[in-house]
């Protein structure tokens, strides 16, 4: 059905950057753009990225939180700018695992591997949404119900993640996914726990945190308990998102308004 | 000056009347000793002390301590805690020697505290260049002992040898090129006057071996390659020249039997790690466990767990050596949970195969052959598109050390059942360069997925209880004549169950991952527990 992987323009930014290329080329984190970002450089940055970075940072670029190592494929913590993330490649983060790549790894490689890691998250410039953000933002918080469980800058629900920055984290199609099949991928964090206590008593609700000894969850009326795990005399575990499919509510131009709306919450600039 | 001469008189005119009547009163814990051989041997009788990586030469690490036990294990508190001042993961166990505690750290340094104060004696701190390749953290796991002189790999590939008292180095000797890919992470093992040492590397692809050192001078004795060469027996399992670039890492400690002299090392993944297409054959002697002559390091015999192995099962466990009872009679064995979720029970004697079934979830095989050779499930290569395999790469278990009471004659692992989509990528070899052929991904949330304490009897191979813990721990497991089963979990933290029935006894929670195993040990009567989690090194002991 919908298709929001609108590209293709980067084939002619690819032409115009090789162009380019023979001009200048950007040297040591300066902020002169990135000219190794065609469809082959983000290639090749990935072949690199496989070889030397994904033992730590995931195959898929996810990170390995064993490792502290982070996902790479949204907001980043450390860079907000490819000479930020050029930065961190070139000089690694002391104190930390990230050890710098090699001092003779040619500079042209190293941007490669930045337009990667760029191209892992999604620039809203260059995307077209069909669908009307301040058309979203009405069904958001009225025919959809949705600030009935997620907050957004401080408004709103608590049964749901917050969405305050979602855009930051999730693209257009993840987000189209999110509103018709919300059980495909769930974070444990909202799964359903449903608890008996050794003393008979039952409690359900969203799986704020799990451990090896203990068990917190926050309930429907958002009050958090907390047990032991010595204490429970039987578990429940609900892999699947309490939040409903919108694919019988909402009409698919309805969709596409309430997906342009969470793709537009970023941080405010 | 004048002062400083004052103070000599004084103490100079009190010595006599100490040496006769009282101890002198400030001094808190006894004075270090030289560890002979001889004491390393019969380390197992002197369980105030844990004179190396896995305790005693057996690797059982079992202590004959019982003070802290199943009734009063409950009212174990902190005692002291060590803050590491590089930031890293700790994946360090402690050594202790007549109440001194040498704690190594990252990325390659060494401290030596009061072990009932944690309070420091003296600390080395190493230079390390800044072109180190190492695959998988800054780590060090632990150091050896032999007379007055500690032995440490480094990150850079060196064997260092530091005086006991001062941290003063004595010799300092490159085992390989670091450029090349070649680093050392894991603590050295003492063979009569001689440390004998591992190497890491292999997803560098480097050609592992294990050497052994002269105590006294640094002078390597011999080498012996974990990948035959050219010419020599099960070169021909490696397809042209793969060999060369084969991997195999020697990467964690072995253990050693006096009686037998035989020496028992764990061998790392072949080189590629997710591509066999440019090694066929088995690959020998990779995954495999080697038993070398504990003079000359010549191959007594060798038990391959994962001949060509595509999904990085490194055989890189601490073997466990004990005396069981099998089929009616008394059987010189060695235990063996693999990575690869198969556990195996092995005669060390002969590396004859007796038991061995999966211990934890795995896909990868149907099952093993009268011979402990995995029958392999077809498919189940790495592939472009990716492949789900049970266990991920990961493994059922790792590095971290298993243990084994004298008291229940059981085998205990950290056990993970998960899962992972493996990838297989065409990668050509250079010099210092990952050399890896692929990788690995989950498409399921680590908390999906079910970790366990296991207890295995090694007659039968038949887990005998679990205890569940959050996935995925990485730590290792220490056992006492209190009936206890001291080990971590990821999620921060420290606990005793009761070795017979996995009962819970006692937990803290630490707040950072435990990527260590713990250790006991005592002074002046008192017994304390040991474990790193996070960046520190927390101390417990019972109450006053």
């Amino acid at each position: 059905m919908r298709n929001y992987s609108q590209f293709w323009w980067k084939g002619l930014l690819a032409i115009a950057a090789y162009g380019l290329l023979l001009v200048s080329l950007p040297a040591q984190g300066e902020d002169a753009g990135n000219l190794y970002n065609t469809p082959y450089d983000i290639g090749a940055g990935e072949r690199y990225f496989e070889r030397q970075c994904s033992r730590c940072h995931g195959f898929d670029a996810k990170g390995d939180d064993e490792i502290g190592a982070p996902d790479l494929t949204g907001r980043l913590a450390r860079a907000s700018s490819n000479v930020g993330i050029y930065n961190i490649i070139r000089e690694g983060i002391p104190g930390t695992a990230m050890l710098a790549v090699g001092a003779n790894l040619p500079e042209a490689q190293v941007w490669q591997l930045v337009a990667y890691i760029d191209s892992l998250s999604t620039d809203p410039a260059n995307i077209d949404l069909p669908g009307s953000a301040s058309a979203g933002n009405s069904l958001f918080t009225g025919k959809g119900d949705c600030d009935s469980c997620h907050m957004v800058n401080g408004q709103g629900g608590r049964q749901g993640p917050d969405l305050s920055r979602v855009g930051e984290r999730r693209d257009p199609e993840q987000l189209l996914s999110d509103l018709l099949t919300p059980h495909q991928e769930v974070a444990p964090r909202w799964w359903t726990m449903r608890v008996t206590s050794s003393d008979g008593t039952h409690r359900e609700g969203l799986r704020m945190n799990e451990d090896s000894f203990g068990l917190r969850i926050m309930d429907a009326d958002a009050k958090l308990w907390a047990f032991s795990k010595s204490q429970i005399q039987s578990l429940e575990r609900v892999e699947e998102s309490t939040m409903p499919s919108y694919s019988q509510t909402l009409n698919d131009s309805e969709i596409d308004d309430l997906v342009a709306y969470l793709f537009s919450l970023r941080k405010e600039n | 000056m004048k002062r400083f001469t004052i103070m000599l008189l004084a103490l100079g005119a009190s010595i006599p009347a100490l040496a006769q009547e009282e101890p002198f009163q400030t001094v808190i814990t006894p004075a270090f000793s030289p560890v002979t051989w001889e004491r390393l041997v019969n380390a197992a009788d002197e369980p105030e002390n844990w004179l190396m990586y896995s305790g005693t030469l057996d690797s059982q690490r079992y202590s004959k301590l019982d003070a802290i036990n199943i009734s009063n294990v409950s009212e174990l508190e902190m005692k002291w805690s060590y803050q590491i001042p590089v930031i890293d993961r700790a994946e360090t166990v402690p050594m202790v020697v007549d109440g001194i505690m040498f704690i190594t750290e990252a990325p390659s340094n060494l401290v030596a505290v009061d072990a009932q104060t944690g309070q420091v004696y003296w600390r080395y701190d190493r230079d390390l260049p800044e072109d180190i390749r190492i695959c998988c953290g800054r780590n060090n796991r632990g150091v050896a002992i032999l007379g007055e002189t500690l032995f440490m790999s480094t990150l850079d590939a060196h064997l260092v040898a530091i005086d006991a008292r001062t941290g003063n180095v004595l010799w300092d000797k490159e085992v390989a090129d670091y450029k090349a890919g070649y680093s050392k992470t894991a603590a050295p093992l003492i063979v009569k006057d001689k440390v004998v040492t591992g190497i890491a590397g292999g997803e560098f692809g480097i050609r592992g071996f294990i050497d052994a050192y002269d105590a006294v001078t640094g002078e390597r004795v011999w080498r012996t390659y974990a990948i035959p060469a050219a010419g020599e027996v099960g070169n021909d399992s490696w397809a042209g020249e793969s060999w060369k670039t084969g991997g195999a890492a020697t990467w964690i400690t072995g253990s050693y039997d006096p009686d037998l002299n035989l020496i028992y090392w764990g061998t790392g993944n072949p080189g590629p790690d997710w591509n066999g297409d440019v090694r066929m054959g088995d690959n020998l002697y990779s995954d495999s466990a080697l038993a070398l002559n504990g003079d000359t390091g010549e191959l007594a015999w060798h038990f391959q767990f994962t001949p060509h192995d595509v999904h990085d099962y490194d055989s890189i466990q601490v073997p466990i050596l004990a005396d069981i009872q099998y089929q009616g009679s008394n059987r010189k064995v060695m235990m063996w949970a693999n990575r690869n979720a198969f556990y195996y029970t092995i005669d060390r004697e002969t590396g004859k195969f007796l038991q061995g079934q999966p211990y934890a979830s795995q896909t990868w095989a149907q099952g093993l052959d009268v011979n402990g050779r995995p029958i392999r499930v077809p498919g189940m290569e790495p592939s472009y598109e990716g492949v789900l395999v049970s266990p991920p790469i990961v493994g059922g278990t790792n590095w971290y050390s298993p243990g084994y009471s004298q008291q229940t004659g059981l085998f205990y692992v950290t056990a993970f059942d998960g899962e992972q989509e493996f990838f297989k990528r065409d990668e050509d070899y250079e010099k210092g360069e990952r050399f890896t052929g692929g990788g690995g991904r989950y498409n399921q949330p680590m908390d999906a997925f079910h970790s366990s304490i296991r207890a295995i009897n090694p007659a039968t191979a038949e887990i005998e209880w679990e205890f569940p813990i959050m996935p995925r721990s990485s730590a290792g497991i220490s056992t006492t004549a209190g009936g206890l089963v001291f080990t971590g979990s990821a999620d921060g933290y420290f606990f005793a169950l009761n070795a017979a029935t996995g009962e819970e006894l006692w937990h803290i929670s630490l707040g950072a991952r435990v990527h260590a195993a713990p250790m006991t040990f005592s002074v002046a009567g008192k017994q304390y527990v040991t474990i790193a989690s996070g960046n520190v090194v927390y101390t417990f002991g019972l109450r006053d």
